[in-house]
């Protein structure tokens, strides 16, 4: 049914500007069996996203602008349009297949390996666009880390994995990658327990280590962002609850794009959250709005659980 | 997703769920177990089968083993009296059954061929009156001419004046004095050997070298037509400051274009490509009509080079025959030491040669002396090694009947791993672009079924391909550069240089503009141009091909010996069989590289662009240390069915018989021109080409249980070098 709709939208897209005209506001009040937002996103339609004004942020450090993105045929984000704020920790929530994967790939263009891949629209990194034709995705790539769903260190020592963003830019200095390693194990919080076994192979480590060392991997090179892709989906509550704690000590020094499935990873550790469904961005506000009193019925109810 | 989540549709009774009235055990049909379901006879079949396929291999290798194994265990000697009064000495080698029209009978290695016998014998068992072992009979293997049975009699000392003298008379004494005198004998006369096999042929070698020179002088200064066009030093040092230039502006420009947001990226890449080309073929111009090349020899320059050399080989000349006199010497000393040891039969003793019937062999020219039937356990194990010994560590003799296969495994060795070294890295790289770089699709589907067909074409279609196109057109261009007829005119050749060069810039600019913009399907106009691109390098490869079998400036590097008729490259030879073997198991490296890329997670790389890496740094560091103990694996196969391949080899290179190893310790010390042995070739040989094929016998036994070993300790040293690297790379937990 997903892709049925697809088709129809994209054979009816002159009339997306008069479907996203049709404003909502009417369903925080509405009865509960009713859920007009979704059911008309599940028709095709393009609603208006409830954005609160709080999350107007003017000092966006990342800024998605009608971003839209296809797999070959399938649409997979239509519209997106949102500002992630400086210095804050950002949530992306919601259901499986709602393309908070694709938006948070999209933005370090970890999606370009993917054949068949379109885009229209744009996303700016500190004001420059990254879908420029002459952007080098390589130079892109170099100013965002990523954390992804499953932990990938590389089969070498624990050091090389650490300052393996700095040896591709060809950092062969010993005192420079020592004390670049020291510092992001350190800011991992993963030093005390790797301290004595750099040289040993990173997959040697517990899957809990393991994610916290790729988290060192990516901020070694002090990234502009921090993409993280459902990062503790992988992890036991124990492990999950460790890399909680580093995301709010992070947070303290870098921005952070978070994927989760998880509500209460959402309501734990970010200041934004935005949720999304089949594709578009559905309501984005500070956190604690979005938990408590959002605006939207079906918000609500998916924070809580009802729903999806 | 076709239901609204909040709607709850009601749990559903499984249809057909309910069978018969519940609670009504009559309604429960009892099922059968069919006979089809029993598992036992299957059991017995598929173990029958592997039990089977154990039992082949393991009889091929027990028999290989205990063949092979048995050939230099000293069998004892027997003297045989003939119903007709006739006596000999033989050792039994095989026994026939009598049959409906053969009686029964007993094969003898009876050796001494100079009496005029065959070395093997059937003998009727009825026409044996009497077998004894005597005490004294001992089997002399000789330099030449085979072995010989006799009994020992004297040592005799012959001095110059021919005046003979006994040095120990009778078989105790004999054997006595033959332990002290033959080692010292032997040595002496190993080392005339080593001096001429060595020093002799050093200084061949040189004499020959002088000689090609000058020839190669001659050619050079008799060489008609105009001069060709040569850049002048001027020239040459202008264009080297564009090349300096060039490759300085290009490291200048390594970022231009690369910055975020910048609008260069792509005219980047295009300024780069282009400056690396021109400046590339701008170098390659430089070398092909260097300045350094303009003066050829004059005849007055050959004339004086002719007088030098003279004088040069007057030297040698002089070496020679002072190691000739040194080698004469030490044969002198030792020639007057003689054995007579006789034979029953006609009562005579061996020679030391055919033409000299009534002299006794000399000391020296025995290697081993075995007295069979007086040794006991431990020192017929000592003869037994002392034979394997000599076996793998010496020269052939007698039609290769004989002595040792040491060429043998050296051409086996080299061979192997040159392939080796040819084969890994060319199929890896073309892996790697088969599995990374290009788009996967029908055409890559195409180009893999046709790799793994190749593996399936018979091996001697390689040897003909190798013959025809590495020996006889690769070859002879090395040797002598194009044809007369095949040379372009300078205009046109330059010509064709500078349009190739175009071609490529035009090639790199087709490819980069053929890329769609980020986030960007390929438009039509990018499909066309990406197959306009193609056309021209495909224009661009048969250019450069063209350039370089049709320059006027490349006249080969072994002109003058080709001239005489004894080609370098243009021949049979290690490098070429070598090459090969490599194209031969290419699909072998190639299949098991893509597996183990492809084998490498996906996550590892996701993870390396991740942190900003590029697609060459995301494979040199990620995808090809992983990958790379399963391309060792590749290499070992490839290396294991290129040790054992036969038939392209006897097209391309393996001979009888080789003096000179391909290895040497005169520069350039490993001769890949040069034709070898190989342990395949030469069983072939043994079995089937001997003139003496029931001596020969046993060393096919023996020399394929050291092939066997050989492949064996290649496989298991390349597996221990794997199984380094794997520890080395993988953590404890994968």
């Amino acid at each position: 049914m997903t892709t049925m709709d697809t088709n129809t939208t994209n054979q009816t897209s002159p009339g997306q500007h008069k479907a996203r005209a049709v404003t909502y506001e009417s369903s925080r009040n509405a009865p509960v069996a009713e859920y007009k937002l979704i059911d008309a996103i599940r028709r095709g339609e393009i609603p208006e996203p409830t954005i609160h004004k709080e999350a107007r942020a003017t000092d966006a450090v990342i800024d998605i602008d009608r971003f839209n993105l296809w797999y070959t045929d399938t649409q997979a984000l239509f519209d997106v349009a949102m500002k992630v704020p400086r210095g804050a920790v950002t949530a992306l929530i919601g259901p499986s297949g709602c393309g908070k994967s694709t938006l948070l790939r999209s933005i370090n263009r970890m999606n370009d390996l993917v054949d068949g891949v379109r885009v229209e629209g744009s996303i700016a990194l500190n004001h420059s666009p990254i879908y420029a034709p002459s952007v080098d995705v390589i130079e892109l790539r170099k100013r965002l880390g990523m954390v992804f769903q499953k932990p990938n260190p590389f089969p070498m020592s624990i050091f090389e994995n650490v300052v393996y963003p700095l040896r591709i830019d060809g950092e062969r200095r010993k005192s420079v990658l020592q004390e670049a390693c020291e510092k992001s194990l350190r800011a991992a919080a993963i030093w005390d327990e790797a301290k004595d076994r750099l040289k040993e192979s990173a997959l040697g480590l517990s899957g809990g280590q393991q994610q916290r060392l790729c988290i060192a991997r990516a901020i070694v090179a002090d990234p502009e962002v921090l993409l993280l892709d459902e990062p503790c989906s992988a992890l036991d509550p124990v492990a999950t609850l460790k890399i909680e704690e580093l995301i709010t000590e992070i947070s303290e020094r870098y921005t952070v794009l978070i994927v989760t499935h998880n509500m209460q990873q959402a309501a734990r550790v970010s200041d934004f959250t935005a949720f999304m469904y089949l594709g578009r961005l559905v309501e984005y506000g500070p956190t604690a709005a979005m938990f408590q009193k959002p605006k939207l019925i079906e918000t609500e109810h998916y924070v809580s659980g009802r729903f999806g | 997703m076709s239901q609204l989540p909040h709607i709850q549709t009601s749990r559903q009774s499984m249809p057909g769920a309910e069978t018969g009235p519940p609670g009504s055990p009559s309604g429960h049909r009892r099922r059968r177990t069919l006979p089809s379901a029993i598992g036992e006879p299957m059991l017995w079949l598929t173990g029958g089968a592997l039990t089977i396929c154990l039992g082949m291999i393991l009889l091929l290798f027990a028999m290989v083993l205990i063949n092979g194994s048995r050939t230099f265990w000293p069998q004892p000697i027997h003297h045989i009296t003939l119903d007709d009064g006739q006596e000999l000495l033989g050792i039994r080698t095989d026994h026939q059954q009598a049959t409906e029209t053969t009686e029964a009978r007993t094969l003898y290695r009876v050796g001494n061929r100079d009496i005029g016998q065959a070395s093997f014998r059937w003998i009727n068992d009825a026409a044996i009156a009497a077998i004894e072992t005597p005490e004294h009979a001992v089997m002399l293997e000789r330099e030449a001419w085979g072995i010989w049975l006799g009994y020992p009699e004297q040592i005799i000392r012959v001095d110059e004046g021919g005046e003979t003298d006994v040095v120990a008379d009778g078989p105790v004494a004999f054997f006595d004095a033959f332990r002290q005198l033959h080692e010292k004998a032997r040595q002496a006369m190993e080392r005339a050997e080593r001096l001429k096999r060595g020093e002799l042929g050093d200084i061949n070698h040189q004499i020959g070298q002088l000689e090609t020179r000058i020839d190669q002088a001659e050619i050079e200064a008799g060489r008609e037509g105009p001069p060709l066009f040569r850049f002048s030093w001027l020239v040459w040092g202008l264009a080297g400051l564009v090349v300096a230039g060039l490759a300085g502006s290009v490291y200048r420009m390594r970022d231009y274009g690369t910055q975020l947001g910048s609008p260069h990226a792509r005219k980047g890449k295009m300024i780069r490509g282009s400056a690396t080309t021109i400046a590339g073929m701008l170098l390659v111009a430089l070398l092909v009509a260097a300045p350094w090349k303009a003066d050829a020899p004059t005849q007055a320059d050959v004339e004086a080079m002719r007088e030098h050399a003279q004088v040069r080989e007057a030297e040698l000349l002089e070496q020679y025959e002072t190691v000739l006199a040194e080698i004469r010497e030490i044969e002198d000393a030792n020639s007057g030491l003689r054995a007579v040891v006789r034979e029953p039969t006609t009562e005579r003793f061996s020679p030391t040669s055919q033409t000299q019937a009534d002299e006794p062999l000399q000391v020296g020219q025995v290697v081993r002396m075995v007295r069979a039937n007086t040794l006991s356990v431990p020192e017929k194990f000592g003869v037994y090694f002392s034979r394997w010994w000599e076996y793998i560590s010496t020269f052939p003799r007698e039609a290769n009947t004989e002595g040792g296969v040491y060429p043998v495994i050296v051409g086996t060795v080299l061979l192997t791993m040159l392939l080796t070294i040819f084969v890994t890295p060319l199929g890896v790289i073309a892996a790697l672009y088969l599995r990374e770089y290009a788009k996967q699709g029908l055409v890559t589907s195409m180009i893999r079924i046709a790799v793994n067909n190749l593996a399936g074409v018979p091996s001697i279609v390689y040897g003909v391909f190798g013959l025809g196109f590495f020996c006889y057109t690769v070859g002879s261009y090395v040797d002598t550069g194009p044809s007369r007829d095949a040379r372009l005119g300078v205009e046109t050749w330059w010509g064709l240089f500078v349009f190739t060069s175009m071609a490529i810039i035009a090639g790199i600019a087709m490819k980069l503009w053929s890329k769609p913009d980020p986030g960007k399907v390929a438009s039509r106009s990018n499909m066309l141009m990406q197959r306009a691109s193609w056309a021209v390098w495909g224009v661009c490869a048969v250019l450069v091909v063209v350039l370089v079998a049709k320059t006027p400036y490349f006249h080969g590097f072994f002109e003058a010996r080709a001239q005489d008729g004894t080609p370098t490259f243009g021949t049979r030879g290690l490098l070429w069989a070598s090459l090969t073997l490599a194209l031969l198991t290419l699909p072998v490296v190639i299949v098991a590289t893509e597996e183990a890329i492809a084998a490498v997670p996906n996550s590892m790389r996701q993870g390396s662009y991740g942190c900003g890496a590029s697609k060459w740094q995301t494979m040199r560091r990620i995808v090809l240390p992983g990958a790379l103990p399963g391309i060792l694996t590749g290499a070992i196969l490839a290396m294991a069915r290129g040790a054992g391949e036969v038939a392209p080899l006897m097209l391309v290179g393996a001979v009888k018989l080789n003096q000179d190893l391909p290895v040497s310790t005169q520069a350039p010390y490993l001769h890949a021109d040069r034709s070898f042995m190989h342990l395949g070739f030469h069983i072939f040989d043994l079995g089937f080409q001997s003139p003496d094929s029931q001596a020969a016998r046993p060393l096919v036994w023996t020399t394929t249980l050291l092939f066997l070993t050989l492949v064996f300790m290649l496989n298991l040293l390349a597996i221990m070098l794997r199984s380094k690297i794997r520890a080395r790379m993988a953590g404890p937990t994968v």
